[in-house]
């Protein structure tokens, strides 16, 4: 994986809000809900991989 | 009709969940894993239920609903091959491709020297294993998806696009599929989930068999951080799936990680250290296991008996299931153990008579669960399946 940025992934993250809200411009509304929703599509991406692992 | 079919559904739910918590039902749940034979009893192929999911859905339910059974998988034949074509997955044998249209699709594992992982990636897996999944292992298996760093392709953007938006639909149609045996025919959706023993899927879907089994002389130590490395995230995609009721188990698919496959003292110093904390923390949550124990796993009993009490219903296969329920009877409930041999090449008699032996030798005291002792697939005869559905009701009340 040379020149892949070396992140540590928690089981059900593919890319952390953390890493995403660092390209993110100031935010004027409602971090949280950013977050949220942010999370949770991601980590559909995460059940993604780990189901063709272990189910297909 | 439809409240007879919820207290019907009710009292099912009930029976199964009492003799998986080790305890007497009023009688023995018939969980039958059939999968082939759904095609054959509906009358479909082979390939019409492996790439049509709706085909398989219903040859499920036309099943339920004609046999007295206490609970089935939606859909047991499982791999949709629909979806796996769409990412271009290499490792099946896709029924009407590369087999006949009616038989049963296949797992190709890969020569040693062509393994989707490599033995000196192991640091790659340990030190991200979703990152390696995605950017090592996915373009491996896939024919559409390309490697980092090599040119993107139109087939490459769709494998992911037609891949996820396939596996939303057809996870969202299991959703469909509960409800409508529930209702229909009030049948209980058997399993909830998914796990594979760390060390299982490294052989299965990484190394190969035969690469871990160098591995386990040649690097034991990097074998021993990637099964560490792996516990985490099985162990979330596994509660991520869990039933919410805490009803139905986890199902454990196990595979070659006993011996013969592999020393005890691989068993012993691989497989069962990081499988054990797994099954512990599932358990922390409130969900049994289904160890699924394909083979014979009876070298092991004796560590699969230090998990706590009723944390796991052990599914027998090739083993001697009088065996396991002498030396685990006490601490788990037991399923399986039907011949397949006999419902696939036996008379009626003598599957009615080999039902009559387990049910007396192991579910005497509650705790037992039939089914046969693998998947059922279409060399199974529909009328020795129904002597077996028969036997258990004649022999299998309290």
């Amino acid at each position: 994986m040379a020149g892949q940025k070396k992140v540590k992934r928690k089981p059900g993250v593919c890319v952390p809000w953390e890493e995403k809200l660092k390209e993110l411009p100031e935010i004027k509304g409602d971090k949280e809900l950013l977050k949220r929703v942010w999370e949770d599509i991601d980590g559909l991406g995460y059940v993604y991989i780990w189901q063709c692992l272990l189910s297909f | 009709m439809a409240k007879d079919m919820e207290q019907l559904y009710s009292d099912r739910m009930k029976r199964y969940v009492t003799a998986m918590r080790n305890e007497k039902p009023d009688m023995v749940p018939i969980r039958p894993f059939v999968a082939e034979f759904t095609a054959k009893y509906a009358g479909y192929t082979c390939q019409e239920v492996t790439h049509d999911y709706e085909k398989a859905f219903a040859a499920a339910r036309k099943c339920a609903a004609d046999f007295d059974w206490d609970a089935v998988v939606g859909n047991m034949v499982y791999v949709w091959t629909g979806l796996t074509e769409a990412i271009g997955t290499k490792y099946y044998a896709v029924p009407g491709i590369h087999i006949p249209a009616d038989t049963g699709f296949q797992y190709l594992e890969p020569p040693e020297e062509k393994a989707f992982m490599k033995p000196e990636e192991y640091d790659q897996l340990i030190e991200d294993p979703t990152g390696f999944l995605f950017n090592v292992w996915l373009p491996r298996i896939s024919a559409d998806v390309s490697a980092i760093g090599e040119a993107t392709s139109l087939r490459n953007n769709l494998s992911f696009l037609k891949g996820g938006m396939a596996m939303l639909d057809y996870f969202s149609a299991f959703g469909t599929q509960n409800e409508r045996l529930r209702k229909e025919s009030g049948t209980v959706s058997a399993i909830s989930g998914i796990l594979k023993a760390p060390f299982d899927i490294i052989a299965d879907k990484l190394r190969g068999y035969l690469g871990l089994v160098t591995d386990v002389i040649e690097r034991p130590e990097k074998v021993l951080a990637a099964c560490e490395a792996l516990v985490p995230h099985l162990t979330h995609v596994a509660l991520s799936g869990a039933d919410p009721d805490k009803n139905v188990p986890i199902g454990l698919w196990m595979h070659r990680g006993c011996v013969p496959f592999f020393s005890q003292d691989h068993f012993d110093k691989f497989f069962w250290p990081t499988l054990k904390p797994i099954i512990e923390e599932i358990w922390r949550h409130g969900h049994q296991v289904l160890f699924y124990a394909e083979g014979n796993w009876n070298a092991h009993l004796d560590s699969f008996a230090e998990l706590p009490d009723g944390a796991i219903v052990y599914h027998v296969d090739k083993a001697d299931i009088f065996e396991v329920h002498k030396k685990i009877g006490h601490k788990f409930c037991l399923s399986g153990g039907i011949s397949n041999t006999l419902l696939s090449f036996g008379t009626a008699d003598e599957v009615r008579e080999n039902c009559k032996k387990v049910i007396e030798g192991v579910a005497q005291d509650g705790g037992y669960v039939l089914d046969a002792e693998a998947i059922m697939q279409n060399d199974a005869k529909v009328e020795n399946i129904r002597a077996m559905t028969e036997a258990a009701r004649e022999y299998g009340v309290y």
